[in-house]
């Protein structure tokens, strides 16, 4: 996609000889290629009629017709020419990155510039999506331009709201009183007429760490958002009451004014990146500020020795790793050495060495450093005893609570988990005996040079959960995916038949795979219609009850109808998380598959979700299918699985076995 | 400025740029009008006018779409309009862009339907070579097509379900529509650059207006009414009723903050979005919301209570 000077040269003169050529087809067409010099044709001269009887169409054609149709185009194709190497002359990009920075136009030039910085995640998507669809048994444009549209779009939030955040478009700066970074008094959230939070008195003060839970959709990002301004004046949410970040009114003040001293992190920050490199994502507040290059530059080195990130400053910000591209998020909102700072969801992506990096930072900024620091997270173990303050938002109020020490509470579907969970016991009990339902062999996977899977082998059998567990980049994502889509004969075999030999129908009944990026897989208006959908590939039924199923609604339940209705007819990215990767799972069992996989189906979940999800599984299995997640979530895997493997840099280790 | 004056003033002033910009287009038309000594002059102005305007929309506009949400939007959306124009070049240049600048334009209202435009060829063009003294008319044609579908009716009949089925049959007509006349108008500036001289299609000046007309008429017709133009006018159409309402979903669930976007569009915008049930309310991050009806609708600003000090 990186054009070099010699491409518009090129495409110059593609464009100048082709329009000389097309003025010689236009005169020998049109009776105009006639004149001195030898016949070459002698086309029969047809006379139009009509309002077109000044034309003629053909005629002699001549060597000096030719030559004098080829010149005649020269004064045009030379100016053709002439754009051309001036577009290969002048460096177009670096034009662009300059006058987004300043200027008259820039605007319209950072907007070229947000484009540019798109593309490499653009066509990321694409392969992805690709994958998907082809994991779902797809191949219509819709499957593939609908789910990278909704990536794009969401991206374009995020980037929207990050930029504001740093103090894009920011017309004048505000002007904070440092003591008093946050101060909540008789504050109520809500979008249109439905509150969120109501009621909320908070006061938070400098040098502390404030961790906020609850559930998902219990107002954590809401109560960051409405800290950040994001709420009041890009969500177009409504404020009650009175919300004061350092000393100026937050329903008043956007985040763009105050973007000198509030920093955010946003939950999902790889989407939030602005600029190609990570020195220059660093430096942006600054820059869109017209701060000196030679400062800016001073600043992003500081800032990035602080964190201990100044190997990534020249790494493109689409190579990141989950957890560099935390810390470097992190990194971009503290570059003017914010009073506050707001971080949404930094773990939920990470495995655990990172985010005890994570912790460390953000415990060093508020104790160390004097920065106010407010999380919202929901899992609590690697948060130990740093925080200063625990709240947890609860039916819209805001609760101080004392360290969360349990668990997740799982409890909300405890008796059906266990039910369910006898079931697979028994089915699994009454299989064992069996041969296994699908066997790998040595499989190997390489992306490049790097070999992703290395010679990996392992059994599965019917009503089976087996949990890969290991950390990020171990191998486990690759592994699944070449056991669904196997890169060569005889190393998967499902039911005694080779997957790699069968017909795309074939192996959507061997096995399927639920990605980690679940919703590339969905591209309908509505979940009845996706159901449906599903139903059609499949040849089968039933997708829509098993869906409901796995959500814990019972059909004939005459009081849930509404509910179900309801949930039929809303668009699937309108569920929660939970739902819609249980709507996917429904969606992937539809062929009924003897082997199910799933990448990482707890990871950004809150407890009820993982519940939710855990007994969806659950379910599966004890319809018959074997079940093998992989998952860096070490509760997930205790709770649900019935086996584990664990997976480190590419091979299965040694000593995995089966849990009792 | 306050931002009404502003708008207003982009408004016009895109409207000014449109005006002289379609004249740029319209000058062989013009050329005919002016004394015979002058006439050399005009197809150089004509040249040498489109690429000045596009600098004066740029800046004219600039100031008005400064904001992040809608600078982001705008980008992202230009990466993946150019991506779909690099991606369907081989067959045939602009068919497939057409149903994103459509939809976007839609959504998002004229002025940014415009800008997207622009952008896209903009971009196209960096990315691929390719620029010429074509690129500032396909920059105008292709901002008057997204921008069209912007100021088309707001479709209010019947239920949220046939007024989304009437607004996809609406924009499918003018897809189909804005293929053709964006054919036609590209062909009427640079018609008598490609035929040049001594042909008996060629552009005369002094020749009749019915004979110009006529030579005009046949020359889009062989050259791109029939071909080009129709692929692009089935793929449009195809993409608009495929992709339609799907992609109108997707645009509007992440409509751009709250006075801009309104200011944007000047209208409520119909319903394709299944409105968010209460029993679902809760799920998911804020930052995608609903645009369906009543969800449009601002909350009422309820008396604010004093706070305690």
């Amino acid at each position: 996609m990186r054009p070099t000077r010699f491409t518009y040269l090129k495409a110059a003169i593609v464009l100048a000889v082709g329009f000389v050529m097309l003025r010689i087809v236009y005169r020998i067409v049109f009776g105009g290629a006639g004149g001195n010099g030898v016949v070459l044709l002698e086309l029969p001269r047809i006379r139009l009629g009509g309002p077109f009887e000044h034309i003629t169409l053909f005629g002699d054609v001549t060597t000096g017709g030719i030559t004098n149709a080829a010149a005649s185009a020269i004064p045009f194709a030379a100016l053709v020419l002439a754009i051309g190497t001036i577009s290969a002359v002048v460096n177009i990009r670096r034009l662009l990155t300059r006058g987004a920075d300043r200027g008259p136009v820039r605007t319209v030039a950072r907007a070229l510039v947000v484009a540019l910085a798109t593309f490499p995640a653009l066509l990321d998507a694409v392969r992805r999506v690709r994958r998907a669809r082809e994991l779902r048994g797809e191949r219509g444009a819709a499957s593939l331009i609908i789910p990278v549209l909704e990536h794009t779009v969401e991206r374009a939030v995020a980037l929207g709201a990050s930029m504001e955040v740093r103090g894009f478009a920011a017309a004048k700066r505000a002007e904070p009183r440092c003591e008093y970074p946050a101060i909540i008094r008789d504050a109520s959230l809500g979008y249109r007429d439905r509150w969120s939070l109501a009621a909320i008195n908070l006061e938070f003060t400098p040098g502390t760490l404030t961790v906020i839970t609850g559930a998902t959709g219990s107002g954590k990002s809401t109560l960051l958002s409405a800290l950040s301004g994001l709420f009041q004046h890009v969500f177009d949410g409504t404020q009650l009451g009175s919300i004061e970040v350092a000393g100026l009114d937050r329903d008043a003040v956007p985040p763009r004014e105050t973007a000198g001293f509030v920093g955010v992190v946003s939950q999902s920050v790889r989407v939030s990146f602005v600029a190609a490199t990570v020195a220059e994502e660093l430096g942006f507040a600054l820059v869109i500020r017209g701060v000196a290059p030679i400062i800016v530059e001073a600043c992003v080195a500081e800032i990035a020795g602080r964190l201990g990130i100044a190997h990534l400053l020249p790494r493109e910000t689409c190579a990141l790793s989950a957890g560099e591209a935390c810390l470097v998020a992190i990194g971009a909102a503290l570059i003017e050495h914010p009073v506050l700072l707001l971080v949404d969801e930094p773990l939920a992506d990470l495995d655990e060495p990172a985010r005890a990096r994570v912790v460390d930072v953000l415990d060093r900024l508020a104790h160390h450093a004097g920065v106010c620091v407010v999380v919202a997270e929901h899992t609590f173990s690697e948060w130990a005893d740093r925080p200063d303050a625990w709240l947890e938002l609860r039916e819209g109020a805001v609760h101080r609570i004392a360290r969360p020490t349990q668990a997740p509470d799982y409890s909300a579907t405890g008796t059906q988990i266990v039910g369910a969970q006898a079931a697979v016991a028994q089915a699994a009990g009454s299989q064992s005996r069996h041969a296994p339902i699908a066997e790998i062999t040595k499989l190997s996977v390489s992306h490049g040079e790097l070999a992703a899977v290395v010679g990996a082998s392992l059994t599965l059998r019917p009503a089976e959960i087996v949990a890969l567990r290991g950390p990020n980049g171990a191998g486990k994502s690759s592994l699944l995916h070449a056991i669904a889509r196997p890169n060569q004969r005889g190393v998967v075999v499902i039911d005694t038949r080779d997957v790699y030999t069968l017909s795309r129908r074939q192996r959507r009944r061997a096995v399927a795979l639920v990605p980690e990026v679940f919703d590339d897989l969905l591209f309908a208006t509505t979940v009845e219609a996706e159901c449906a959908r599903a139903d059609r590939r499949a040849a089968a039924s039933g997708t829509a009850l098993r869906f409901t199923r796995l959500l814990g609604i019972e059909l004939d339940t005459a009081s849930l109808n509404g509910r179900t209705s309801a949930i039929m007819a809303s668009h699937p990215r309108d569920l929660s998380a939970g739902e819609r990767l249980c709507l996917v799972i429904a969606i992937q069992l539809s062929a009924r598959p003897r082997v199910l996989l799933v990448d990482e189906p707890s990871r950004g979940l809150d407890a009820a979700a993982r519940a939710l999800v855990g007994a969806a599984i659950v379910e599966a299995a004890a319809a018959g299918a074997a079940v093998l997640i992989a998952t860096h979530d070490r509760d997930f895997a205790s709770r649900y699985a019935t086996g584990e493997f664990t997976m480190g840099s590419g091979r299965l280790e040694a000593g995995a076995g089966v849990i009792s | 400025m306050n931002g009404r004056y502003r708008a207003q003033w982009s408004r016009v002033s895109l409207v000014i740029a449109s005006i002289v910009a379609f004249a740029g287009f319209a000058w062989p038309l013009i050329a005919m009008a002016v004394p015979s000594e002058a006439r050399a002059a005009v197809p150089l102005l004509a040249l040498a006018l489109l690429p000045a305007v596009v600098v004066a929309v740029a800046l004219a506009l600039d100031r008005e779409m400064n904001s992040a949400t809608t600078v982001a939007m705008l980008g992202v959306l230009t990466a993946v309009a150019a991506a779909i124009r690099i991606a369907s070049t081989g067959v045939g240049g602009l068919e497939a862009v057409f149903v994103i600048l459509i939809l976007a334009g839609r959504v998002f209202g004229a002025r940014f339907g415009f800008l997207l435009g622009m952008l896209t060829i903009a971009l196209s063009s960096v990315l691929w070579g390719g620029f010429g003294p074509w690129t500032p008319f396909q920059m105008f044609a292709c901002g008057w097509v997204a921008a069209g579908a912007g100021v088309l009716p707001r479709m209010t009949s019947g239920s949220p379900r046939t007024a989304a089925r009437l607004e996809i049959l609406m924009l499918l007509g003018y897809g189909i529509l804005a293929s053709y006349a964006f054919g036609l108008i590209m062909n009427l500036w640079f018609w008598p650059f490609a035929v040049g001289s001594g042909t008996d299609i060629s552009y005369s000046a002094g020749a009749p207006v019915g004979q110009n007309l006529a030579s005009f008429g046949l020359y889009s017709l062989m050259t791109s009414t029939l071909t080009w133009d129709t692929v692009r006018a089935v793929t449009t159409a195809v993409g608009i009723i495929f992709f339609g309402p799907a992609a109108l979903a997707a645009l509007r669930r992440a409509k751009i903050g709250r006075a801009r976007a309104t200011r944007q569009s000047g209208r409520k915008t119909p319903a394709t979005t299944t409105p968010r049930n209460s029993a679902l309310l809760d799920g998911g991050t804020q930052m995608r919301r609903s645009t369906a009806p009543g969800a449009a609708v601002a909350p009422p600003r309820v008396q604010r209570p004093s706070a305690p000090v």
